[in-house]
């Protein structure tokens, strides 16, 4: 074991169902700490730091370790999985991590952790996918929306949104609007040892953030007043921002990315059913472009204060099911879509009501653009030859 | 209702109207999840642990979903005989 290598024993054995969980949350215990692997029994915690630390420190750490795994495993149960789609084993010929090849060809360029630039056959690959997902919107006739790129602190606020996602949020500032400090940024800043070297009070408070999910913006443009109809269905595309720390790897997770999603504002039974028809529509049409892939009860990924008792609640009612793909190279899944329910959650806490008074309910279908293409270049690969008949057609 | 069960009633009225930190009288036979902001989903788990902890009601995927108005509940209890 290197000296940048240490090893813990949870003082509570990590129940198998929450491996995965807590070890995506070890990432932001600590900015020493480079990567954390939880063993498959729950009983070994390994993280690798940027640098040895002294007994004082190694031992914080360890604390700090110790209450992340308290607070998510005290109480937990084991959630209730529900299958709904199992085509785990449609055949695929590629087993590799198409990574190396989508860098080597200039496909795939990382500008910085977790922001990528894409090439012509990823990008056409996009378009393609979102063209199918589009089918979704245009068979419920959902009204196109644009939405910002920046949201707005204040609204995020009125959702709860910073007490459940805290983790995950990338701010948006500027320089105070003041000739002194705009000029002595401009003479002065400079990018040093990882970071922009500038006085943080150049800074203006926070009212924006940027986007981290494409349908709230149309839950806050129509807060505060009555739903204008009895139902709405919309679809809009936008870019979305989640920091995952160090869990921001190849194409798996990125810091920035897209996401197309189709939206049900109505009554819970509107709702509800729309959803469903969504899962129903777009499961030939994943038969058909080749996927390997199951959809399952998920829950979102909330922060450690609040991931037990929020993921409980998702999971009993179930209101988030994922569609994963089968990453092939590394024996795993990744979520490329899912299909939400937020009972009166928006319409309550932003005050959106239907004709009768009662709050609305929301629910959407969303995917993920790049980790489409992602998990179906790791199903297929980059030789065209081998993909379905329907994607190489389209893309020649 | 027989005395047992308006007792039981009572004292589920009481957990539920402390942890929700609201008054008693807002907790009206019929209650259910929803009916006050503060039953909401956060609520509802902190009521359920409550239900745990106070009645020895087990928080599973399944009773999370179905203790959701305070006649199931006691309903629940009741039969489950953590009185």
């Amino acid at each position: 074991m290197s000296n940048n290598t240490l090893e813990f024993s949870p003082s509570t054995p990590i129940p198998a169902h929450l491996v995965s969980q807590v070890q995506s949350k070890l990432a932001y215990v600590d900015e020493s700490i480079t990567a954390a692997h939880v063993a498959e029994t729950g009983d070994q915690i390994t993280l690798q730091l940027r640098a040895p630390l002294n007994k004082v420190a190694a031992a914080s750490l360890n604390s700090k370790i110790q209450i992340v795994v308290e607070m998510m495993t005290k109480g937990s149960f084991q959630p209730k999985v529900e299958v709904l789609e199992d085509y785990r084993d449609t055949p695929v010929p590629y087993d590799r991590d198409p990574m190396d090849e989508l860098v080597a060809s200039g496909e795939v360029s990382e500008e910085e952790t977790g922001v990528f630039t894409f090439g012509p056959l990823f990008s056409r690959l996009v378009d393609y996918f979102e063209s199918r997902f589009l089918e979704l919107a245009a068979s419920f006739g959902a009204q196109p929306y644009r939405f910002p790129t920046l949201m707005s602190a204040r609204m995020l606020d009125r959702v709860d949104y910073f007490r459940a996602f805290p983790h995950s949020l990338t701010f948006a500032t500027h320089l105070r609007a003041d000739l002194d400090v705009i000029n002595k940024f401009a003479e002065q800043a400079s990018y040093e040892d990882g970071g922009l070297n500038a006085s943080s009070d150049s800074f203006s408070r926070v009212k924006a953030v940027l986007s981290p999910a494409v349908c709230y913006h149309l839950y806050f443009s129509l807060a505060d007043r009555p739903l204008p109809a009895e139902n709405m269905i919309v679809t809009g595309v936008g870019n979305c921002f989640r920091y995952e720390s160090t869990n921001l790897t190849s194409l798996e997770r990125l810091w920035n990315f897209t996401m197309r999603e189709v939206i049900f504002i109505g009554s819970k039974d509107f709702v509800l059913e729309q959803r469903e028809l969504a899962r129903e529509f777009m499961r030939p049409i994943f038969e058909e472009l080749g996927f390997a892939y199951h959809v399952e009860s998920a829950n979102d990924p909330f922060f450690i204060g609040e991931f037990r008792k929020q993921a409980a609640f998702q999971n009993a009612f179930q209101l988030k099911y994922e569609v994963r793909a089968r990453l092939p190279f590394k024996d795993d899944t990744l979520a490329i879509g899912s299909y939400n329910y937020h009972q009166d959650f928006f319409g309550r806490n932003l005050n959106i009501t239907l004709s009768d008074g009662s709050p609305i309910h929301t629910g959407c279908a969303a995917f993920g653009l790049e980790r489409t293409v992602f998990a179906f270049l790791s199903q297929y690969g980059l030789d065209q030859n081998d993909w379905p008949e329907v994607v190489k057609e389209a893309l020649s | 209702m027989d005395t047992s069960k308006i007792e039981l009633l009572d004292k589920v009225r009481k957990v539920i109207a402390e942890v929700l930190n609201v008054s008693l009288e807002e907790i009206v036979p019929g209650f259910s999840f929803g009916d006050i902001p503060q039953w909401d989903s956060m609520g509802h788990m902190e009521v359920m642990l409550a239900l745990e902890e106070g009645f020895g009601v087990a928080v599973n995927a399944d009773t999370i979903g179905e203790l959701v108005s305070l006649p199931i509940i006691v309903e629940h209890i009741s039969k489950s005989g953590h009185v």
